[in-house]
């Protein structure tokens, strides 16, 4: 697997939690499974990120008596969660579009020659 | 014994040394996880290794705990927690750190200790020094007051720049062990 993939999905995973809870509140499990079928990570991962977050204020806890077991923990987004959505989703739209139009220029024939730019691609994955 | 009992066990093992109450909250997370995940259809051993390994789960909680003791409370302990908990979280960079960090340690620690005995002498002399008493030097009264006061105050700030710096190393040491999370690879569990 591309190294630098795993560093994109570090980065940007207290992101999409923050988004997916902004949508609606939600549970361990339910986070873990929805995050771990768009951006393939650990879904055990989930709970120390949890806690950090819950302890950085971006997110607090409440719980619901379930039908089954014992009562479920739910997390919902803080203010500050809410602010530090907005933040990180302006920061990374801003970045991804910055590093788009960088790759855009590289595949335009007219800014490089394609066989050059090509084979330097080659060459990286090798 | 089946996969979620080793998985939770593992777990345990790993959390040892962790306040009760916050190792039973994790453990009861995970739980639930394997209760949901019954729910949904999936089998224990799917659950756990989705889950990923226990140990290295365990590792970074830890981790997470120790740090976060440190930035609630400044204290020798915690510290010490904070570094254990980084040293364990990324075992192999540190081949690399450990030897910076303690030759960086070793250097801070001998101007502590030389900053405390200047200052030290400095403040013996300095009574010394009032009444013109010093034994062996020539100079006049105010050139033995002013040495040792310039001693006494020039080690205590010796001193106080090395706790800034000790300081200023945890503080680093505690981002770098933030940076190092291995919060996604998926680990086979073991």
């Amino acid at each position: 697997m591309e190294p630098n993939l795993i560093q994109f999905r570090k980065g940007v995973l207290e992101l999409c939690v923050l988004a997916l809870l902004s949508q609606a509140d939600s549970y361990g499990y339910d986070i873990a499974s929805r995050l771990s079928e768009t951006i393939d990570m650990g879904e055990g991962t989930i709970y120390p990120l949890m806690r950090r977050m819950q302890k950085d204020g971006l997110v607090s806890t409440y719980f619901v008596e379930s039908s089954s077991g014992p009562p479920r923990k739910y997390y919902t987004l803080t203010e500050n969660g809410r602010q530090s959505l907005n933040r990180q989703n302006a920061a990374w739209t801003a970045f991804t579009k910055a590093v788009a139009s960088i790759l855009g220029q590289r595949d335009t024939p007219s800014a490089t020659p394609a066989p050059h730019g090509s084979t330097t691609l080659t060459v990286q994955k090798a | 014994m089946n996969s979620r009992q080793m998985f939770l066990d593992q777990l345990r093992a790993g959390l040892k040394g962790l306040p009760r109450s916050v190792v039973e909250d994790i453990l009861s997370e995970y739980t639930a996880h394997f209760d949901d995940g019954h729910t949904a259809g999936r089998s224990d051993s799917a659950i756990a290794s989705a889950l990923g390994d226990p140990a290295r789960l365990a590792r970074e909680l830890r981790a997470e705990a120790g740090l976060r003791r440190w930035e609630d409370e400044r204290s020798l302990s915690n510290a010490l927690g904070a570094i254990v908990g980084v040293l364990g979280l990324a075992a192999l960079d540190m081949l690399v750190v450990l030897p910076v960090l303690m030759t960086v340690a070793s250097v801070d620690i001998a101007f502590f200790i030389a900053g405390g005995c200047i200052c030290l002498a400095g403040s013996l002399l300095l009574p010394l020094a009032l009444v013109n008493l010093i034994p062996g030097f020539e100079g006049d009264w105010l050139q033995g007051v002013l040495i040792s006061l310039g001693m006494a105050s020039g080690g205590a700030s010796v001193v106080a720049v090395c706790v800034l710096f000790t300081l200023g190393i945890i503080n680093l040491l505690v981002r770098y062990g933030r940076a190092h999370y291995r919060l996604i690879v998926r680990a086979t569990p073991s």
